[in-house]
């Protein structure tokens, strides 16, 4: 039972690596300094995290008062650190990121809507006030739509007016 | 062993038997309190011997509708010590924070167990990452 849950306990560095090269591990134990490991963890060699993990492993078993800061920085970057299945899903900056994207689309869908509206034709010759009381008049002429429409008696509608 | 197993079923039977035959399943039967969950914890991490069993009853503890006691955490930080694992130390106090409803809950825990951080030199993951 004990060494079954001892091999679980030790799973958090029995996953990555292979167990052989103990010999060579432990000479690369010397030439990583853990005062930088945070940044250089993805970059390590799966030995050389191994190496790491053993000598963070013999650190932790000393008194932590006497750890120096960035041992025990270390340590916690090693065991909880995003690294592996911790990595964020979305790497730090992506919201600022995301809102200049859809405030940069915003811009260029209203730049290409002044670009049209300024290359368009203008509006046509019919769509003036002055045009539409005249079509109001000739329609009254002609009685256009006399029971209830533009030349009814008491009409008070706009008629044929639709601008401003 | 065997024989041992053996001895302690034949040994509980006139237990079982003594039980009702009529009892109903209830859900509200076996709820337990917060002292006996405390209680049940503190045993828990005094008695675990490997960091795979601290690591596990630190899941199933923090996995309560309810903050783990301070005497809970204290000796969940001496079982963290016992097993020499110092990032899982520091991860608890992270587990507390996520537990506790306010800022001003996660600085009264704080407190509380300033004596026990200083005594095995626990720091917190804002002090590890804030200088």
């Amino acid at each position: 039972m004990r060494p079954v849950a001892l091999r679980i306990a030790r799973r958090t560095f029995a996953t990555a690596v292979h167990p052989h090269p103990v010999a060579s591990s432990s000479s690369a134990a010397s030439a990583i300094p853990l005062s930088n490991v945070e940044a250089q963890w993805e970059k390590l060699a799966s030995d050389e995290q191994l190496a790491v993990h053993q000598q963070l492993e013999e650190l932790q078993k000393k008194d932590w008062k006497t750890l120096s800061l960035a041992e025990k920085k270390a340590a916690y970057y090693v065991a909880f650190g995003p690294h592996g299945p911790r990595t964020p899903i979305n790497p730090p900056g992506t919201s600022t990121k995301v809102i200049l994207g859809v405030l940069g689309l915003i811009g260029a869908a209203g730049a290409t809507y002044a670009g049209m509206r300024s290359l368009a034709a203008p509006p046509p010759k019919t769509l003036t006030r002055e045009w539409e009381e005249a079509a109001n008049e000739r329609a009254k002429e002609l009685k256009l739509n006399p029971i209830t429409g533009v030349s009814s008696e008491g009409y008070t509608g706009k008629g044929f007016v639709q601008s401003k | 062993m065997r024989s041992q197993m053996i001895s302690t079923l034949l040994r509980a039977r006139p237990v079982l038997r003594a039980t009702p035959a009529l009892t109903r399943p209830s859900s509200t039967a076996h709820q337990e309190t917060f002292e006996s969950f405390t209680e049940r914890y503190v045993s828990f991490f005094q008695q675990a011997q490997d960091l795979f069993e601290v690591q596990r009853g630190l899941n199933n503890c923090f996995a309560h509708d309810l903050v783990p006691a301070p005497a809970v955490i204290e000796s969940a930080l001496r079982a963290a010590r016992r097993v020499n694992d110092y990032s899982t130390a520091v991860r608890i106090f992270e587990g507390v924070r996520e537990k506790v409803e306010n800022k001003n809950q996660y600085e009264a825990y704080l407190e509380e167990l300033k004596p026990v951080r200083e005594e095995l030199g626990i720091e917190t993951k804002e002090e590890l990452f804030s200088s």
